[in-house]
């Protein structure tokens, strides 16, 4: 369980939330914080006050992946092994079981035919799916995606997301913009000025948002 | 007083970077043209090639009645020259009060534009682009990193443009203006795939929704979620 309590940084102010095992979405207006609690969830922050829990540990202390919105923005190296690689041997993993976890990622991924490529060479898309390899190959505790899905075509989004769903990450956790994508998620966080408006399954939580334009387009149109 | 028609013909046209290229034919009337197409193919190079920003390898886009033309890219750091956003609106021509309020960011006017947020810079960018009159606005990806509320604000304002040419490039899939004119970018060339609603039925990027919806005999009327819901409720 991802536990949240009395959290203060800058705007954003979260007194109790608490999150299960699953896909979570996180959505909300521009400038109401998502990104800021990503990045706390991900330790890449630390908060001002309050704590935050992923199965009784602070972020900073278990493995996360995480995938900004622009990825290559976040590539350190040049081959798209290399980069794959990176995590693994950041932690001095032997050279062998690397190569092995690497390849094994690639094909779980259909990368294999890229392993080789520059990374500056490969399109949008590729990239999104290298930097989501890079995010996986270490067996992560929490996913973490910040609207890295604003900037992929439907067919591409849907390859990561078979991605994803096939992988055994306990927690994932996404910032979208696309209702429909957030309404098949498992849990979902509503914020607004830096608070936790809504949390809860995306009927409960969404039936909250009914008559803004946050409900999904597909549920009006079926329902 | 003669009234010149607007026009943009791309003939033959060819565009070529590294090993990859895009070809183009066509005619953008005065109206509102949404073209789709997956990442990589070729939508920003279009955009570049229509502004005059990119030199195609072969054949000739030729413009009629077009005196005032611009162009907002993807990335809205790089429209970025003000130091306020007050100062932004300002370098724009634009009233700051007017254009900040529009899109509640007045209460942030002296703040850097690259202290927004992403979606925050690309609303102050949209809202200064859609400020002015241009006979030929070319909107590379104008919704992302837009909430929701936005892209329906935005594809509400752009639904209004009745005057000049307006080109939407876009992998967009849930919000979408009411459009004139379909196109796809596929296999490396530019498609013209018609007027609404005919062009629908040959549409490869719509979105589920309208997928679903044709398939059940509901053929909307355009593409704007109005559109949508009204084709899902008739009876």
């Amino acid at each position: 369980m991802i536990t949240i309590a009395n959290l203060r940084f800058g705007a954003v102010g979260i007194s109790s939330l608490a999150i299960g095992p699953g896909t979570t979405s996180i959505i909300g207006p521009n400038g109401s914080g998502k990104t800021t609690i990503l990045k706390i969830l991900a330790g890449i922050v630390l908060p001002e006050s309050g704590s935050v829990l992923i199965d009784g540990a602070p972020p900073r202390e278990i493995d996360t992946g995480w995938i900004n919105e622009f990825p290559d923005r976040n590539i350190l190296f040049e081959t798209v092994e290399d980069e794959i690689a990176s995590p693994l041997r950041f932690r001095h993993m032997k050279c062998k079981e690397i190569d092995s976890q690497v390849s094994l990622c690639m094909e779980t991924l259909g990368i294999t035919h890229l392993s080789k490529r520059q990374i500056r060479g490969l399109s949008g898309g590729e990239k999104v799916l290298v930097a989501l390899a890079t995010a996986l190959v270490h067996h992560p505790l929490v996913l973490i995606l910040d609207e890295c899905d604003s900037h992929l075509d439907a067919d591409m989004a849907g390859s990561a997301d078979l991605v994803i769903r096939k992988s055994d990450v306990p927690y994932i956790i996404c910032c979208t913009q696309d209702m429909e994508r957030a309404s098949c998620g498992d849990h979902l966080v509503y914020l607004e000025n830096g608070s936790v408006c809504f949390a809860g399954t995306p009927e409960s939580v969404f039936a909250s948002l009914a008559g803004t334009p946050y409900y999904p387009l597909s549920w009006k149109c079926s329902r | 007083m003669e009234v010149l028609t607007m026009k943009i013909t791309m003939d033959s046209v060819r565009a070529i970077r590294g090993e990859w290229s895009l070809s183009a034919r066509g005619t953008f009337s005065e109206g509102v043209h949404l073209i789709s197409g997956n990442i990589g193919s070729g939508k920003s190079t279009l955009a570049l090639l229509l502004s005059g920003l990119f030199s195609s390898f072969s054949g000739s886009i030729d413009m009629e009645g077009v005196t005032s033309v611009m162009v907002s890219f993807q990335f809205p750091e790089s429209h970025i020259t003000g130091l306020t956003l007050e100062e932004e609106c300002t370098s724009w021509g634009l009233d700051p009060f007017t254009v900040l309020s529009s899109v509640k960011l007045y209460g942030k006017k002296e703040l850097n534009p690259l202290k927004l947020s992403r979606g925050e810079l690309k609303r102050l960018n949209l809202a200064c682009v859609l400020g002015g009159q241009y006979d030929l606005l070319i909107l590379d990806e104008p919704f992302s990193s837009l909430d929701v509320q936005e892209k329906e604000r935005v594809c509400h304002d752009l639904s209004l443009r009745k005057k000049g040419i307006t080109i939407i490039i876009t992998h967009e899939q849930t919000l979408f203006p009411r459009v004139d004119h379909l196109w796809e970018i596929q296999n490396c060339e530019l498609r013209y795939l018609g007027g609404m609603p005919e062009a629908l039925g040959a549409w490869r990027h719509a979105p589920g929704i309208i997928k679903n919806l044709m398939a059940a005999g509901r053929t909307p009327c355009n593409i704007s979620p109005e559109d949508l819901l009204e084709a899902a409720c008739r009876t």
